[in-house]
């Protein structure tokens, strides 16, 4: 049942080895997959794209492994049909790359919920919403069944030209949800606009000083004040 | 050029040797740290703009101080002034304190607190990202007042071992060892701007810390801490007008201070000469305003140039840190061979009438310098001569003039109190200016920026203009004298 669990062993061990393993998996349990009652069904959009990619069902969220980790993370989103009238928070299913949101009675969702869903290939929103990020983040967009599909998430880098301006120097441009973007630092630099480059040599420098320091004090009490006559 | 030394032997000539070379860096040092905030300042402002964005949210945390360049840039006009502010303020009261108490504690507490209020200014602030306006203010005030404390005890040092009549060498070679910190100040800078601005004020203010640990051990601040008594006579020198056959460069920021007559045979105390009586003197009024008009270009120059390379010509910033340099080294010839010039035709106004002249046809050739490095290095060394030479050369040449006015002659006190208004004044329109050329910069483009610059030149100019006319009369009178008994 619960896929992708040890078979549990005998004695004391298995115990204990159940009680991590059951944390473990239940470490996956995240809020946002019991959002609403009932779980994932196999003849939804997400539910089908779950059984084709060897997900793992958990509440209304499809989890898979990362590649060769244990850590598992949300591929898979529906929150269909649940009466939500409001979005405020998708962090924990933004690595999702399809989520269904279709038939609850939203009246709008702020573009800001899918930044950093840069996994998002594919999203079922209420025929009153728009696509996030706008009609140009996306590379189609179908309205059926009474919900508006957008599907293929365009990358904010290629869209326009003036992107490349946007990020500062020694940064690049790499995609953060629809219709966001996001700078990341070339190699070597790091810091707040990527101006910093490499790691200050603290050794190299502050040695000499030090060293010269010590010894111009030296050299100079010797010379000067040793002969000082306090009165 | 004699180095009236105040003792006799060998062993004396070693220590004043020392002493002068101790001093000469310290100044250096703390010249080197002053000019890293100028270094800076394209990265400063960087970090207390947000990044830019126009749709979509910022990608980093964001560091707004300012929401945007123009606003950092008033922003760092509004330290500038406020330093010089402090530290003109400072200036009045160091030296009362300097009188007081030991020179070398105060020397070394000015050395090593002004490094370590920079270390926190700079670094401190970066490393806890703790950026506000009120901390970077007060910060600022009191590293004016710590490097105050410096000049001050450096002239009464070296008036201690070298005689008060060796002010105007003394003056002359200080003048080299602003222009050399600041030489110092931008390579350290450059060097380790790429790690972040935080080094460069850690690195500076670690040496300038350094040096002054090295002053409090190494430093004699009198002969007479060594037993060495006065050995040549020293106050009927001081007696004559400074106008002599000497140097005649001034001190670097123009911080003239007397040295009080605490360790030399005393003398009947002149009549002091109240401040209102003293500004009102003849001569007084437009020398300060011209020191001022002077003084603001030379200083814009100081704080602003790695600025304007940077943003006008899109220079890396350690590029232009290492471009700026070249003022400085302009600077240093400039006031070198005018000081020479001057003390070959024994008057000074002229020299620098015509330099001040000269300055305003290079800063508007600079102004319009191409964005070549090398030209753009030769138009600013000429400039920096023009307007070097004369910043350097103008402090002494009032000590000189007001010194031979017959209410003066022979009076330190009252000197002291003329120079002071002077240099006070000077300072004030100096800091003033910072602002100003921030907010002109801001509203209207650094070409205005220039046009200011040349303006307040020739109002320099203009001031001065009076002596200028005397000096010149009694020039052609010498000179028609002297055929006349050939």
């Amino acid at each position: 049942m619960k896929a992708g669990c040890l078979q549990p062993r005998p004695a004391v061990v298995v115990f204990v080895i159940n009680l991590i393993i059951h944390t473990s998996c239940h470490l996956a349990d995240l809020q946002i997959c019991h959002t609403c009652n009932g779980t994932l069904l196999n003849d939804t959009v997400v539910g089908r794209f779950c059984s084709s990619s060897d997900g793992r069902v958990e509440g209304r969220c499809c989890f898979q492994n990362l590649n060769s980790s244990t850590t598992v993370h949300v591929i898979g989103l529906d929150l269909s049909n649940c009466s939500l009238d409001q979005i405020d928070d998708l962090q924990d299913a933004s690595t999702a790359v399809v989520i269904d949101l279709s038939g609850n009675p939203i009246v709008n969702i702020s573009d800001f919920v899918f930044q950093g869903c840069s996994a998002l290939n594919e999203i079922l929103l209420p025929t009153n919403l728009l696509c996030p990020g706008g009609n140009a983040s996306w590379e189609s967009i179908a309205v059926s069944e009474g919900s508006v599909i957008c599907r293929g998430q365009k990358s904010m880098c290629n869209e326009t030209r003036h992107m490349t301006l946007f990020c500062p120097e020694n940064s690049c441009c790499a995609p953060n949800g629809p219709g966001f973007f996001s700078c990341r630092c070339i190699d070597g630099y790091h810091g707040y606009k990527c101006r910093r480059e490499g790691e200050f040599p603290f050794i190299q420098v502050f040695a000499p000083i030090g060293v010269g320091m010590v010894m111009l004090s030296i050299l100079l009490w010797v010379v000067q004040r040793r002969k000082v006559k306090t009165n | 050029m004699f180095w009236r030394i105040y003792c006799k032997g060998e062993s004396c000539l070693l220590n004043s040797r020392l002493t002068a070379i101790a001093l000469f860096h310290s100044y250096v040092l703390l010249h080197a740290s002053r000019k890293t905030f100028s270094n800076v300042k394209v990265s400063i402002s960087a970090q207390w703009t947000p990044s830019v964005q126009n749709e979509s949210l910022p990608v980093w945390e964001e560091h707004r101080l300012f929401a945007d360049e123009e606003e950092a840039t008033l922003f760092l006009g509004a330290l500038d002034t406020i330093f010089l502010f402090s530290y003109a303020i400072g200036l009045y009261v160091s030296g009362v304190i300097g009188d007081r108490m030991n020179l070398r504690y105060v020397l070394c507490f000015g050395l090593c607190g002004s490094a370590t209020v920079e270390f926190v200014f700079g670094t401190l602030t970066e490393w806890l990202h703790l950026y506000n306006v009120y901390l970077y203010c007060g910060l600022w005030v009191l590293n004016g007042l710590l490097q105050s404390a410096v000049w001050p005890c450096v002239v009464a040092i070296m008036g201690n071992w070298f005689g008060k009549s060796g002010r105007g060498f003394v003056f002359g070679l200080w003048s080299a060892c602003a222009s050399a910190g600041n030489i110092l100040g931008a390579f350290l800078a450059s060097s380790v701007l790429k790690y972040g601005y935080e080094y460069a004020f850690l690195v500076t203010s670690v040496v300038q810390f350094a040096g002054g640990v090295v002053v409090f051990f190494g430093l004699l601040t009198s002969p007479k801490e060594v037993g060495f008594g006065p050995a040549v006579e020293s106050d009927s020198e001081s007696q004559r007008p400074l106008m002599s056959d000497e140097e005649e460069d001034e001190g670097c920021d123009g911080g003239y201070y007397s040295v009080e007559q605490s360790e030399g045979p005393q003398e009947e105390l002149p009549q002091p000469i109240s401040f209102l009586q003293a500004f009102l003197l003849p001569g007084v009024l437009p020398y300060s305003l011209a020191y001022a008009c002077l003084k603001l270009v030379n200083y814009s120059f100081f704080f602003w140039l790695p600025f304007y390379l940077s943003s006008n010509y899109g220079w890396k910033e350690a590029q232009a840190d290492r471009l700026s340099i070249w003022y400085d080294v302009g600077g240093i010839v400039g006031g070198t061979v005018q000081g020479l010039v001057s003390d070959f035709l024994g008057k000074r106004a002229p020299v620098l009438a015509v330099s001040l002249l000269l300055a305003m046809g290079a800063l508007v050739g600079y102004s319009h310098s191409p964005a070549d490095q090398v030209v753009n290095a030769a138009l600013l060394a000429l400039t920096g001569f023009f307007i070097g030479g004369p910043s350097n050369m103008i402090s002494s040449a009032i000590s000189a003039d007001l010194g031979r006015q017959d209410a003066l002659r022979g009076s330190q006190e009252a000197l002291a109190t003329v120079t002071g208004i002077v240099d006070g004044t000077g300072s004030i329109g100096a800091a003033g200016g910072q602002y100003l050329v921030s907010m002109i910069e801001s509203r209207l483009g650094w070409m205005y920026v220039f046009y200011f610059f040349i303006v307040m030149t020739g109002g320099s100019i203009l001031f001065i203009a009076p002596l200028i006319y005397r000096e010149t009369r009694s020039m052609w009178r010498d000179r028609q004298g002297l055929h006349q008994q050939l």
